[in-house]
């Protein structure tokens, strides 16, 4: 390596050649991918978040959400993500194609969010909200998301949550989520992926050997 | 050969005294940090409650805040300063223009502690190991110029045309991190690309960080230290080359290894499965050129030797746990923790430790004050290390099955696992107090007055290390 200037070149290329094969390979077979259009429904999917969902990805990044929780559904037959009821079919790069950062996640020390806001049985609103007040088995608490208000005086909130037992607020007080919790929450709620796209049907190895057979 | 008068060992560290100190001093203080942040971490995966009320210092922000504090203040400090120390050591001549370095570190820990606090703010991008907030980013480029401008120097001007394993592995971590950052910050941050290819942007990034930025700067390490202590000739030293071009060209391809399963192109993972496996052969050599470390008595060599065994073990698991059938169970689990705490903390650290214990008395020419403290670092680095990265694996194994399950609930998960994350509790806490003790001893060194004359240190090294042209 006597020469400096082929040693510096071979530097560049070795990380050039990794940046376009993986990157920029993979932009260009998926960077123009377009929202696909069903006639029958009449309107494209994905469909965009809604504004106050789009505030409430802003939160989710925020606090680290993505440090428990993955937002991406593998194959039926990879892993038990199907069986826990995460999502019928795997997902594919076309759901993600509005999000502005996508966090595909890296740990799930809780479930998997790609499709929260279809479980069944559905959560509501005020469901996700006492969650997020009250924390669950390893998911801690997250108060600071929530103000308590006196209500002596005026009207009770729509949106104060209905709490018992140890968790209910002191009397004549109420539990009200912050902007941002509620943005949190609709962020939550938004997170779907309900169109079965083309690329996402599962290959079924049986279908194609009865072909075989009766070629 | 170059006739020019070699300046003599104590004069190239001389000069560099104080800057190279600067950058150690503040690699200790953010390993301590990260190390207490990480602590406090894992006790929040066991009670949940904890800091819960602290919006600043709540679970995913807590993860943010460990990871960047290790590899932005513990890693980038200490890696420079071994490096830019190895290249002006076998440049041959003292160290250019090193006020570069002191402004450079100062705006890089600045740059840190700004991100960090951002991060405590809700400004953090939550993208792995590109937590920092997107306004210091550019900071910690410029710094970044500022403090490998010496490198740069040292490599143009050496005084020999020949060069070693040891300034490939340093030029090559110098240079190829600031297109490499740049590149994640641009495609992720500023002009952020669409949809899953973030997910492949951001590993490429993370993988690259390790393969092209911190692997290089411990084998830079690991390279110049076992021949020089031993003062045997590297064996088999002709494949190093080879071994050196396979990490940089076939690492960056690995960025689709925790992407298995995942929304992108099969592809992506099935060439980060083949790049893994064919990096074994990296391992093997390097296993190969620097066995000389293994049983020695050297204090620095008992670190490097152990840090060597963790990158090789390391890579071998890398290469297993890509495979599809594995990641099915390992992926999404502590188990990737454990991988990442082998690298940074059981390969990337102990190299370094050997290299800080190496370097830092010639730097400040005097001896380290007290043996016993050495050995304490090293008990507690190496059991902290063992510990922490063999519960995080179990626990890793234990969740992987579990999950594998739909009948079994999260809450079960978390009370199979928690006695294997209270180990891992218990050796990050011995890790802090191990890395307590030699900020201690380092601080101690550097402020104790010189009793003994360089010369009578240290036997002088029998050989050189072996040259190739």
């Amino acid at each position: 390596m006597k020469n400096g200037l082929v040693f510096f070149f071979g530097l560049f290329a070795a990380l050039l050649l990794s940046w376009a094969g993986i990157v920029f390979g993979s932009h260009r077979q998926l960077g123009h991918l377009a929202p696909l259009f069903d006639e029958n429904e009449n309107k494209a999917f994905p469909e965009r978040l809604p504004g106050v969902a789009a505030q409430g990805q802003l939160v989710y990044d925020d606090l680290g959400c993505a440090v428990c929780h993955t937002q991406q559904v593998r194959r039926p037959d990879f892993g038990s993500d199907k069986a826990r009821g995460w999502g019928d079919r795997q997902s594919v790069a076309r759901d993600y194609i509005y999000e502005t950062r996508v966090q595909l996640g890296d740990s799930r020390l809780g479930p998997d969010l790609a499709n929260v806001g279809a479980r069944k049985p559905a959560y509501d609103a005020d469901d996700l909200a006492k969650l997020l007040y009250a924390g669950s088995g390893a998911m801690p608490a997250y108060k600071f998301l929530f103000e308590r208000h006196s209500i002596a005086g005026r009207q009770p909130s729509d949106y104060a949550l209905n709490l018992h037992g140890t968790l209910a607020p002191p009397a004549g007080e109420e539990i009200v989520p912050t902007p941002r919790a509620h943005a949190l929450v609709a962020y939550l709620l938004s997170l779907n992926h309900p169109y079965e796209y083309p690329e996402a049907r599962p290959v079924e190895p049986a279908a194609e050997k009865k072909e075989g057979e009766k070629k | 050969m170059s006739t020019a008068p070699q300046a003599e060992v104590s004069e190239i560290d001389a000069s560099a005294r104080w800057p190279l100190s600067l950058l150690l001093a503040s690699a200790l203080l953010w390993l301590l940090v990260s190390g207490a942040l990480a602590l406090a971490n894992l006790a929040q995966t066991l009670s949940p409650g904890l800091l819960a009320e602290c919006a600043a210092l709540s679970y995913g922000r807590m993860h943010a805040l460990q990871e960047s504090a290790l590899v932005y203040g513990w890693i980038a400090n200490a890696g420079f300063a071994v490096a830019l120390w190895i290249l002006g050591r076998l440049g041959g001549s003292p160290l250019r223009s090193l006020n570069w370095v002191v402004v450079g570190t100062l705006f890089w820990n600045f740059a840190v502690t700004l991100g960090l606090i951002g991060i405590m703010f809700g400004q953090g991008t939550s993208i792995p190991f590109l937590h920092l907030p997107r306004y210091v980013q550019p900071l910690l480029l410029v710094a970044f110029a500022a403090i490998a401008t010496p490198g740069v120097l040292a490599w143009i001007g050496r005084s020999r045309p020949t060069t070693f394993a040891a300034q490939w592995y340093a030029v090559a971590a110098l240079f190829l991190f600031p297109w490499l950052f740049s590149a994640a910050q641009v495609m992720l941050l500023w002009a952020p690309v669409r949809g899953v290819l973030q997910a492949v942007a951001a590993g490429w990034f993370a993988q690259g960080a390790w393969t092209l930025w911190i692997a290089p700067l411990s084998l830079a390490a690991a390279y110049y230290l076992v021949p020089k202590i031993t003062g045997r000739v590297i064996p088999s030293y002709d494949f190093s080359a080879l071994s050196f071009w396979t990490l940089l060209v076939v690492g960056g391809w690995t960025g689709g290894r925790h992407l298995v399963g995942g929304p992108v192109p099969v592809w992506v993972p099935s060439m980060a499965i083949v790049s893994c496996v064919l990096l074994t052969f990296h391992y093997i050599v390097t296993a190969l050129n620097l066995r000389g470390a293994f049983g020695q008595c050297s204090t620095a060599l008992k670190f490097v030797a152990f840090g060597l065994a963790a990158y090789v073990i390391g890579g071998f698991t890398d290469a297993i746990t890509a495979t599809r059938s594995i990641a099915q169970v390992t992926q999404f689990t502590w188990f990737s923790q454990a991988q990442t705490q082998l690298a940074l903390t059981g390969a990337f650290s102990m190299i370094v430790f050997g290299a800080i214990y190496f370097l830092v008395p010639r730097l400040a020419n005097r001896p380290w004050p007290s043996t016993p403290l050495i050995r304490a670092h090293y008990a507690a680095a190496v059991l902290g290390t063992l510990g922490l990265v063999l519960s995080l694996a179990v626990a890793g194994i234990v969740e992987g099955r579990e999950l594998g399950d739909a009948a079994i609930p999260f809450a079960d998960i978390a009370a199979h696992t928690r006695v294997w994350l209270e180990i891992a509790a218990a050796s990050q806490a011995l890790l802090l107090v191990g890395n307590a003790v030699l900020a201690f001893h380092f601080a101690r060194l550097l402020a104790a007055r010189p009793v003994v004359t360089a010369t009578s240190l240290f036997r002088p090294p029998p050989t050189m290390e072996a040259s190739v042209s």
